[in-house]
C-alpha cells in the first residue's frame, strides 16, 4: 500500500503495529501544538484546512466529555445575565458587572410603579381638561356703554318744545338750532375722544 | 430608559394640559359699543347740515317769491339719507313735512298739502312736538277746505261745517300731545 505522509489524510491507513514515520512524529508534534494552543483559547490564525478541521473535530469530542468549563466568574456572569433578563432587566453583557440577585428581585415593583404614576397623570390630566371645559356664556343683552346725553343721537323735543301756530312753518330756524346744538355734541364727542387717546 | 421618557412626556403632557386650563377662555363682550345710531357721528351731523341748506335755500326762494322753487327745495328734505333710527330724522321731516304743507295751501294745492300731512302722519312711530305742530297744520289745511267750501254758496254749506270740525278736531289733537308731552317734560325735570 502506498504511503504519503504529506497527505495523511487520504493515504491509506498504516499497519497498527508499523512504526511512525519520521515525518508522521513531526505532523503530530505540531498538531499537538494547535491542540494546545486550542485550549489555551490561542488558536493560530493560520493554519491548513486539514489541520482546523481536526481542531474542530477534537474541540467536539472534548465539548462531548463535558471537559470544557468555564471561568467561574463568566459563569456567574452568565447566570446571572439570565436572570436578570427573566425578570425583564437589561443584560449586562456589555459591563461584565454582577448585579447580586437579591437587589435585581428588588426592583421589580419599579416597572409597575412607573405604569401606575404614568396613567394617574394621565387621568389627571383628562379630567383637568374635561372639567376646566370653557364654559359658554350667553349674554341676552349687553350692556351698552354709558354715553353723556349730549353725545347721543336722540329727539328734539326737549330742545325745541312746543311749537306755536304762528311758528308752524318756521322750520328753517328751528333746523338752525337743532344743527346748532348736535354739533356742540359731536365736536364735544370728537375732542373727548382725542384728549383721551381713544378713538373718537 | 424608556419608561422615564414616557413618564415626563405624560408630566409634561399634564401641566401643558392644566396651565393651558389657566388661561380663562376670553368671556364673549358684556359690554358693547355704542352702536353708530347712538351717537351724534358724522353720517347724521351731514344729513343735518344737507336740511338746513334746503331750508336756506328754500327760504331764499320764498323771499325772491319763487314758491315752486321753494317747494322743491323742501321736498329734497325728505328724501335725505339720515342714519338708521336717529330720531332727528323724524322730527326734521316733520317739520318740512309741516313747511311743505304750507307752501302748498300757499299756492292752493290743498289736496296735495293735505295728502303731505296725512304721509307724514302715518309714518309717524312716537309723538313729539313736530307732530302736534302738522296736527296744527292739518287743521290750517281744513280751514282752508272750509273757506273754499264757503265760496261755493249754498250748496258748500255742508262741506264747510265738516270741515271746520275737522280742523277743531286737529287742533284738538296737537293741544292734546303739546300737553302730554308738556307734563313728561316736567316730570323729567
Amino acid at each position: 500500500m502506498p504511503s504519503n505522509d504529506d497527505d495523511f489524510l487520504t493515504a491509506g491507513i498504516p499497519e497498527p503495529d508499523a512504526e511512525a514515520t519520521p515525518s508522521e512524529r513531526m505532523h503530530a508534534r505540531t498538531f499537538a501544538d494547535i491542540i494546545d494552543k486550542t485550549l489555551t483559547n490561542k488558536t493560530p490564525a493560520a493554519m491548513s484546512a486539514d489541520d482546523r478541521a481536526l481542531v474542530e473535530v477534537a474541540t467536539v469530542i472534548r465539548a462531548s466529555h463535558g471537559q470544557m468549563e468555564l471561568a467561574p466568574a463568566k459563569q456567574r456572569s452568565i447566570v446571572e445575565d439570565a436572570l436578570r433578563q427573566a425578570i425583564g432587566g437589561a443584560a449586562a453583557n456589555t459591563s461584565g458587572a454582577v448585579t447580586p440577585i437579591g437587589k435585581a428581585r428588588s426592583k421589580r415593583w419599579v416597572p409597575w410603579a412607573m405604569t401606575a404614576m404614568t396613567t394617574t397623570i394621565a387621568a389627571a390630566a383628562v379630567l383637568v381638561l374635561w372639567l376646566r371645559a370653557p364654559r359658554t356664556q350667553y349674554i341676552d343683552k349687553p350692556e351698552v356703554a354709558k354715553l353723556p346725553e349730549t353725545w347721543r343721537s336722540r329727539p328734539v323735543d326737549p330742545l325745541i318744545g312746543p311749537i306755536a301756530r304762528e311758528s308752524a312753518g318756521d322750520a328753517s330756524s328751528r333746523i338752525d338750532y337743532i344743527f346748532a346744538d348736535r354739533l356742540d355734541g359731536y365736536r364735544d364727542r370728537r375732542l373727548s375722544g382725542r384728549a383721551r387717546g381713544g378713538k373718537p | 430608559m424608556k419608561t422615564w421618557l414616557m413618564l415626563i412626556s405624560i408630566t409634561v403632557l399634564g401641566i401643558s394640559a392644566c396651565s393651558t386650563g389657566d388661561r380663562e377662555p376670553s368671556p364673549p363682550p358684556a359690554t358693547k359699543t355704542a352702536e353708530p345710531t347712538d351717537v351724534i357721528d358724522e353720517e347724521l351731523m351731514v344729513s343735518l347740515a344737507q336740511a338746513k341748506n334746503f331750508h336756506r335755500k328754500a327760504k331764499v326762494y320764498m323771499s325772491d317769491g319763487n314758491l315752486a322753487a321753494a317747494t322743491a327745495s323742501v321736498r329734497q328734505i325728505l328724501s335725505l339719507r339720515f342714519p338708521k333710527g336717529a330720531p332727528e330724522a323724524d322730527d326734521v321731516r316733520l317739520d318740512a313735512r309741516a313747511l311743505l304743507a304750507k307752501l302748498l295751501v300757499s299756492q292752493n294745492q290743498l289736496e296735495e298739502a293735505m295728502r303731505t300731512v296725512d304721509e307724514g302722519l302715518a309714518q309717524n312711530t312716537r309723538e313729539s312736538f313736530f307732530v302736534a305742530n302738522l296736527y296744527t297744520v292739518q287743521g290750517e289745511i281744513h280751514e282752508a277746505r272750509a273757506a273754499v267750501a264757503e265760496g261755493e254758496g249754498e250748496p258748500g254749506k255742508a262741506k264747510v261745517a265738516e270741515e271746520r270740525r275737522a280742523a277743531i278736531a286737529s287742533y284738538d289733537r296737537s293741544i292734546q300731545i303739546n300737553e302730554k308731552l308738556q307734563k313728561q317734560l316736567v316730570d323729567e325735570k
